[in-house]
Parts: structure tokens; sequence; C-alpha cells
């Protein structure tokens, strides 16, 4: 559904037009029917990814296809929805004056446009009293709802939220969680980036991770915390003197409590409990979540 | 077929845009009020009442259109841009040459309708006060019309690449150019012709204002008020020609400011 090779694209910035390469050799994949995470710190490239596959910004070099259609050609955009970071709409219209406006602008009229709205707006619990009020007087959930609805007005093929999740409160993050679940269940492929990792590992098939403007980890969220150590956090019985811990094993500030670096320093430890008769009271092994992992590569960019 | 339908959906909703627009509203009741203090004015002047009510109504007519057509014209597409609006816009299936004719003929329509009302007002204080509501009139107010439309169309231009204040300026400097290019031409060979300047300084001024002349847009040709108020005839097919001329200024502006669009990055 997606593919980008090699993309590169800069930005020239301020009155001496001084480049910035904002996205280096950026390659990944999106298969049909997937939801994709896209995370990132701030300004990592996130934003710029998502407006080069929008057709919003020219790239520099590579290739980027979406269902095998250049974004530069007007035609790529009839597979998509698109909904901006923190969307800005028309503050004069009402929620629903804004959708018939979409809708039309994507080939709907009539009664099949009514229709699609009402599938839209209950699809995101959006269906209420509000969406005949004008812009002007949304919450910001409401703006977010809003901004999907009108992405998906043309039952897209690939639908691309950035930061869908941003600024909403507990309820809101639900709604548009079970949202993207649900349109990925008719078999629309979800393309989106977000902050909030905790989410990302709930709802994504596979995860891409920029950093700096390179993809620095990309797949399963599984095949990514699998590629990072393990760390194994362990509680003896008796306590051990930290001077004989065997090596790759530190104290975890007990005497009674070490953690093992790695699979080698669990099984030395576990070989020194038996020799001197020291039992295990508890053994737990931990895989970084995304965010540690997010953590350590902004931290390997900084270096 | 479907990119004319864009361009009215979105022509259509620059429309709605403007109607809601507070700004409209306000140069609207100053223009009608304008309209009717010409009745105080006819009876207040030297001159015919009829006279100074038609010049005055014209005059008010063209300057409010003015002011519309520039400072609603410079800020529909910065508009979209600053609002971030353009993102969400873009990102559908319409081509970003749509963008710019759907908000041109949005504007062209707002103005359209600003001078429909105000030739109401025209014609009802002209029947008020008895001051022979003639048909050629209307060939005045058709004008001012096609003059907006070349004068939206360079706003919409200027507003393509640089910033709102940038764009009044540039537009409002066109407006001017286009008003006193003739005279400049005409008075740089009266000059030249005089013998006041010497030869080679002459034929300098000469292609400067030549240039400026070719370049701009004549908007001086759309200024018909003192004929149709004294009832002076029109050459032949001047408004056929006139109005051609218009629609290829309107063209190539709307070309440009399209090419520029269709290479923007939107942030």
């Amino acid at each position: 559904m997606i593919r980008i090779e090699h993309l590169h694209k800069t930005y020239r910035t301020g009155f001496t037009m001084k480049p910035k390469l904002a996205l280096k050799d950026v390659s990944f994949q999106v298969e049909p029917g997937q939801v994709f995470g896209f995370i990132g710190p701030n300004g990592a490239g996130k934003s710029t990814t998502i407006k080069v596959l929008t057709g919003l910004l020219r790239y520099d070099s590579g290739t980027v296809l979406i269902n095998g259609v250049s974004p530069r050609e007007v035609k790529s955009r009839t597979f998509i929805g698109y909904t901006p970071e923190q969307p800005y709409f028309y503050d004069y219209l009402t929620g629903r004056e804004l959708l018939k406006f979409y809708g039309k602008l994507v080939g709907l009229d009539g009664s099949e446009l009514d229709k699609r709205i009402q599938w839209a707006l209950e699809l995101l619990h959006a269906d209420k009293d509000w969406i005949d009020r004008r812009l002007r007087s949304y919450s910001k959930g409401m703006m977010q709802r809003v901004g999907i609805a009108q992405s998906i007005l043309s039952k897209p093929k690939l639908l691309i939220l950035d930061e869908p999740m941003s600024g909403l409160d507990p309820v809101g993050r639900r709604d548009v969680r079970e949202a993207i679940q649900e349109l990925n269940n008719m078999g629309v492929t979800v393309f989106y980036s977000s902050h909030l990792l905790g989410d990302v590992e709930a709802i994504s098939h596979r995860v891409a991770m920029i950093v700096d403007g390179r993809i620095v980890r990309e797949g399963t969220v599984e095949d990514i915390t699998n590629s990072c150590s393990v760390e194994y956090h362990v509680r003896t019985r008796q306590g051990i003197p930290s001077g004989e811990l065997p090596e790759g094993v530190v104290p975890a500030g007990h005497a009674q409590e070490c953690i093992c670096g790695d699979d080698a320093a669990r099984d030395r430890l576990l070989r020194y409990c038996l020799d001197k008769g020291i039992s295990i009271e508890r053994m737990e092994h931990k895989r970084p979540s995304l965010e540690d992992i997010l953590t350590e590569e902004i931290a390997r960019a900084d270096t | 077929m479907q990119t004319l339908k864009h361009i009215f959906v979105i022509a259509q909703n620059t429309f709605r845009e403007s109607i809601r627009d507070k700004i409209l509203y306000n140069i609207g009741f100053f223009a009608v009020a304008l309209a009717l203090f010409s009745i105080v004015l006819g009876e207040w002047s030297v001159f015919d009442r009829a006279y100074v009510i038609k010049s005055t109504t014209l005059s008010i007519m063209s300057l409010s259109g003015l002011l519309i057509s520039i400072f609603v014209g410079i800020s529909l597409v910065q508009k979209e841009i600053q609002r971030r609006t353009v993102l969400t816009l873009l990102s559908k299936p319409i081509s970003r040459v749509a963008f710019i004719v759907g908000k041109y003929l949005g504007l062209l329509l707002v103005v359209a309708v600003h001078l429909v009302l105000l030739t109401l007002v025209f014609y009802a204080t002209l029947a008020l006060t008895g001051s022979e509501p003639t048909f050629s009139l209307l060939i005045a107010v058709y004008l001012i019309f096609v003059e907006m439309a070349v004068v939206i169309a360079v706003a919409l231009l200027f507003s393509s690449f640089s910033s709102t204040i940038l764009s009044a300026l540039f537009t409002l400097g066109v407006y001017a150019a286009g008003h006193l290019s003739n005279q400049l031409l005409e008075q740089v060979r009266f000059a030249s012709r005089m013998g006041e300047v010497d030869a080679s300084t002459s034929a300098l001024f000469e292609k400067i204002a030549t240039v400026i002349h070719a370049v701009f847009p004549g908007l001086y040709r759309y200024n018909v008020t003192s004929y149709v108020v004294h009832g002076v005839a029109l050459p032949d097919m001047y408004l056929f020609w006139n109005t051609v001329y218009a629609l290829g200024y309107v063209g190539v502006f709307l070309a440009i400011a399209s090419w520029w669009f269709s290479r923007r990055d939107f942030l």
C-alpha cells in the first residue's frame, strides 16, 4: 500500500535558505490491511514523511508510491484519507457543513453523502447535537473526531493520521483507538504517527521508529523488543555479597536482589546459587518497551 | 468534469466564507450609506443633481469593489495557509489549479453580488430623485466588474507567494500603475514633443513608460463614468474587446499563481 525507498527531503529555511536534511534515506513498506505505527521524537521527520505521502511536500530523491502511484499525481490521493496533527478547519462552518464540503470534494453528493456522514459520525461517536454548531465552539476532542470523520468519508483504502490521539482525554483516546481498529477490520490500511507508545504497542501490526530523519527500527512490536537484550530481575532467599556476584550481574539496591544483564549472566547466577545452596524466591524477565528503545535510540543519535 | 466540480465546490465555499465575514458587511454597509448620501450631495452641489448622484455612486461602487477585491483577495490563500486548512483541502484528490481557480471564482461571485446590490440601490436612488435611471449606466457597472475581475486575479497572484501586507501593497501598486500608465505614456510623449528633455533621456523615458504601459493591465479602460454620465456613446465593440483584454490578463495571472502554488511546500 505504501512503498518508500531511499527518501531524502531537505528544507531550506531562513533568509539564507540554509539547507536542513529532514529525511535521510528513509525506506519502509506498509502492506495492505496493516495498522502501521510511525513513532519518533518531535522533529524526527514523522510529519514530513506524512506530508510527502499526502503530496503536501515535494521530496528531493527516492521512490514514494501509494498503491503504486506517486504522491506527485493527484490520482494518489483518491486512495487516501488524511487527518493532520491538530486539525484546523473553517470555523465559520458547522461540523456537518464541513463534512458536506469535504464529501463533495471526494465525489459524494445527495443522499449518499448524508448517509456517509452519518456512518462516519456514528463510528467516531460524534453523532451528537454539537455537530450542527459552528466549529469555533469545538473542543479539541470534537475537532479531532470531525477531522477523522472527514478523512474517512470517501472510504479510503489507506488512512493516514498524524498524531490522532495527542491531546485527547482517555475516553477520546479510546474512541479513536477503537475507530482505528474498526476501520482496519473493514479492510482499511492505517498509517499513523503517535507519541503515545502504549497505544502504538496495543494496536499496531508493525512499527517504524524514526530518529533524526533516519529509520532506526522497523518491524512488529515483538520483533523490535525481542531484538533488544532482556534483563532478569532476581530475588534470592538469602543475601549475596555484592563482591561475589558473577560477571554481568549487578546489585539492585538490596542484598537479596540483583539484575542479570543477559541470558549468560542469568545462567552464571543460577550456577552460583546452586553451588552455594541459595534458593531463588522470584525471577522476572523484563523486555524493554518501545519507549525504552526509543529513548535509547534518541540518546544514541544525540551522541 | 471532476475538476470543474472541484472548482465549483471550492468557489461555493469561498463565497460562503466571504459572506460570513464581517469585513464584507462593513464595506457593503458604508457603500450603501454613501450611495444614499449622494442624494444629499446632489442637493448641495452646484452641478446637476443627476450628474452628482450618478458619478458619486459609480465611484463608490468602484472603490468598495476595489476594497473587497484587495482585502478579501489577498487573504484568500494566505488565510488557508496560516490556519493550516490548506493541509486537509489539498490532501483531497483536487489539483492546486482547481484550488486557485475555485478561490478566484468564489470571490468574483462575492464582488458580483455586491455590485448587483449596489446597482439596485443606485437605480432606486435615481428613480426616487427623478434622475433618469438610464440603461447605459449598466455599462459602467459592468466595466467596474470586469476591472475587479483583473484586480482579484492580481491579489490572488501576489497572495500565492507573499505575505498579506506585501500582497496588499503590490496589488495597490498594480492598480495605480494600471490607471496611470496611459497618462504616464502621454505625458512622456508630450514632454518629448515639447523638447523639455534632451533626446536620449526622452527616448529612455519613453521606453520605460511604454514597457509599464504594455506590462501592467490598462485598468484606465474600465473607467467610463464620464462617458455614461454625460450620455456619450462608447466606440463599437468597446465592451467586447475590453472584456477579452481583461480575460487575457486574468488567464495569465491565474496561470502564474497556479504554477507558483503548485511548487509550494506546506509545512
